[in-house]
């Protein structure tokens, strides 16, 4: 029988017995609401920053409109104003929620009444101290016998150009959150799939359903079988969970991922492939040193431990891009599974990187592998007691 | 025709198997039988390519065991092993299809044995949901469901009702009817009796007998029942025979291989009326406690 037929069968039941489990839909469904609250949230949150209503209460108050708009627009802030017909209207409106400030002015000269529901926001008090006083200063002006049409541009609220010695790059945030993002997400998918490789091959070892298996499958197709099978359990998962924040995305118009982010996918999913690889074949010929079931969270550390240090240090990678340290660090596997896409996102990547870091993961999980592969045969039959990864590499399987 | 030539292996210190040789012919029935540690289990996992021994070579219808051979092998490891939370239809169906059937003759396959075994009306059950006998028979129909030319069973009898045994007896009877070579291994000595006609005695990692029931009597000393009127110690002294023991019933004489009945009933017949004269006929328990008894020293693996 062809290899790659046995290792399709060892995938597929893969599969078919994670979509069966109860585990695997409730972690779809988690996934995919976590992925569009974080599409739809900041949106959400975008909402709460909407103009401000002001009600203006009588003519007098009316007649501050359109100062009160350049004034605002000078300052960027968002207003929108009404005019309710009377007090008690506009405290109802107030009361109501439709209104957030309601302004009264009986006179230019008199003192500018306003209710609130809470509190007034300093930059409202403040646009609104500055216009009255305009209005007030425009009346005396006018009484004077200065024409108004000569002072008004003068005390028109001046606007600012400002000009920044270091721009902030128009996505610069978008890229550390997506740098962030990402590896969060490849620390998470590959715990969460790499532990469920360990997990399947200890139970098979520790079921004995191992040998049964033996007797008709070669270790490496067994293995390469489960990593595929899981490896794509997961990946259809992500999918799911990236079309829910797509549709998402579409519906509210809100999170604005601009292009250059989408465009990082490829090569997100490229090191999440490869990531997954890696730590799986390493994960399940640690899965097959355990003599029972509750021994694998323990063999699992030592391998945990980079995939720890590969996000953390992302973190590192958003603070100083350019150091050396990181940009080797980010080459290495297996730091380069979380790092290396950080960096991408992040912008700060030389064309030649690339080859490299593909030509070392892609060795480095050629190396693994071999060594998983023939570690999981000595181990996988082994009835006693935990072994070490050396003592399993001793024992001769099939 | 399974032969197995000379297998040895040898875990650290511990030798497991120290020249095994056997042969299954095909229709055969063939009992491994021997104490805990004899070798049993590591000659039936290196005749299933599960353990490469250290020496030997196992080879099927003359020619090596390689992958297509195997795939037709069917295999019962002592240490019952299938996915707990798989539903048994689609487990037994899933090794079929390791074994090389098309998806639909393997579905057909294990519904066929499911329904033969009694289980016909839990192929939608999770494994864990069957009893320890019914979880049994499921691996039954895993190591069977590929059509097996070859059979190895490690204990198949292990913790079954009597009812299963008479059940299981009666498949491998089937199987060995249709053609199948059938090696299985069993601490119930009365169950290989009743199924096999030939056996294969374990020791410490060697063969210590071999071949059917009548021909393992004939090698091993016999016990003879004689009572003779009025005398009790006329038996010692007679060569090749010793007396193990005496009563109302008479003496109980151990006669070696070789030794002429004959003489012995007229050396009886001159000291009295013999009014008993019996070979007690050894059942395979018996041949077993004597083969084991005589001179091999306890296994390593004790």
């Amino acid at each position: 029988m062809s290899r790659t037929r046995t290792m399709r069968l060892v995938a597929a039941r893969e599969i078919t017995e994670r979509l069966r489990g109860r585990t695997t839909r409730l972690v779809t469904v988690i996934t995919a609401l976590l992925v569009v609250a974080g599409v739809t949230l900041p949106g959400l949150i975008r909402e709460s920053s909407k103009p401000t209503r002001i009600g203006l209460v009588g003519p007098a108050a009316r007649s501050l409109a359109p100062a009160l708009q350049r004034g605002a627009r000078a300052a960027d802030i968002r207003l929108s104003l009404t005019d309710p017909t009377d007090e008690a209207e506009g405290r109802a409106a107030l009361r109501g929620g439709r209104l957030d400030v309601l302004l009264r002015l009986a006179a230019p000269e008199r003192t500018a009444q306003v209710e609130v529901e809470q509190t007034l926001s300093p930059t409202i008090r403040a646009l609104i101290s500055a216009i009255v006083q305009q209005t007030r200063l425009d009346a005396v002006l006018a009484r004077a016998g200065v024409p108004a049409s000569q002072v008004l541009p003068a005390l028109a609220a001046a606007p600012v150009a400002v000009s920044a010695l270091k721009p902030a790059a128009p996505e610069e945030a978008a890229r550390d959150v997506a740098a962030i993002a990402a590896s969060l997400l490849m620390y998470l998918s590959l715990t969460l799939y790499g532990t469920a490789v360990a997990t399947g091959v200890a139970q098979e070892k520790t079921s004995r359903t191992a040998e049964v298996l033996l007797a008709t499958v070669r270790p490496g197709e067994l293995l390469a079988g489960k990593v595929a099978g899981i490896g794509l359990t997961g990946l259809g998962q992500l999918a799911i969970a990236a079309g829910a924040g797509l549709i998402a995305n579409a519906l509210v118009q809100s999170a604005k991922i601009p292009a250059s982010i989408w465009a990082l996918f490829p090569s997100f999913l490229a090191f999440f492939l490869a990531g997954f690889v890696l730590y799986a074949f390493a994960l399940a010929a640690a899965g097959a040193l355990v003599s029972r079931q509750e021994e694998v969270q323990s063999v699992l550390l030592p391998i945990a431990m980079p995939l720890i240090l590969g996000y953390l240090l992302v973190f590192a990678a958003v603070g100083s891009p350019d150091a050396t340290w990181l940009r080797v660090a980010s080459l290495l596997p297996p730091l380069s599974a979380t790092l290396m896409p950080a960096r991408i996102a992040l912008g700060h990547v030389a064309w030649w990187e690339i080859p490299l870091v593909a030509l070392l993961m892609l060795g480095s999980i050629v190396a693994v592998a071999r060594l998983a592969s023939r570690i999981y045969a000595g181990a996988l039959l082994h009835g006693g007691a935990r072994l070490g990864w050396r003592a399993a590499l001793r024992l001769r399987g099939r | 025709m399974l032969e197995v030539l000379d297998l040895r292996h040898r875990f650290g210190e511990l030798l497991a198997l120290d020249g095994v040789s056997l042969t299954v012919g095909d229709g055969e029935l063939v009992g491994l039988v021997g104490r805990n540690g004899a070798g049993k289990t590591t000659a039936m996992r290196a005749i299933m390519g599960i353990l490469a021994p250290d020496a030997g070579e196992v080879r099927w219808q003359g020619g090596p065991v390689g992958e297509g051979e195997r795939l037709r092998f069917g295999y019962m490891p002592e240490e019952r092993g299938l996915y707990a939370q798989m539903r048994i239809g689609e487990q037994v169906a899933y090794f079929a299809r390791l074994h090389g059937l098309e998806r639909q003759a393997a579905a057909r396959a294990a519904e066929h044995w499911l329904t033969r075994l009694g289980l016909g009306a839990r192929a939608q059950d999770q494994l864990v949901a069957l009893s320890h006998g019914n979880q049994q028979r499921v691996q039954l129909a895993v190591a069977l469901a590929h059509d097996p030319l070859l059979l190895v069973l490690d204990e198949p009898f292990g913790g079954l009702d009597p009812e299963a045994v008479d059940s299981l007896s009666e498949v491998l009877r089937e199987q060995g009817a249709g053609g199948r070579s059938i090696l299985f291994s069993s601490h119930q000595l009365e169950l290989v009796e009743r199924i096999c006609r030939r056996v294969v005695v374990l020791d410490a990692g060697r063969v210590i007998a071999a071949g059917t029931l009548a021909e393992l009597r004939e090698r091993l000393p016999a016990q003879l029942r004689v009572r003779v009127g009025g005398s009790t110690d006329w038996a010692s002294g007679l060569a090749g025979v010793k007396v193990l023991g005496g009563d109302e019933e008479g003496v109980l004489l151990r006669v070696d291989p070789g030794v002429d009945s004959q003489a012995i009933l007229r050396a009886a017949q001159a000291a009295g009326p013999v009014e008993r004269f019996a070979f007690e006929s050894a059942g395979l328990i018996d041949l077993y406690r004597r083969m084991i008894s005589r001179g091999t020293a306890p296994g390593p693996r004790g």
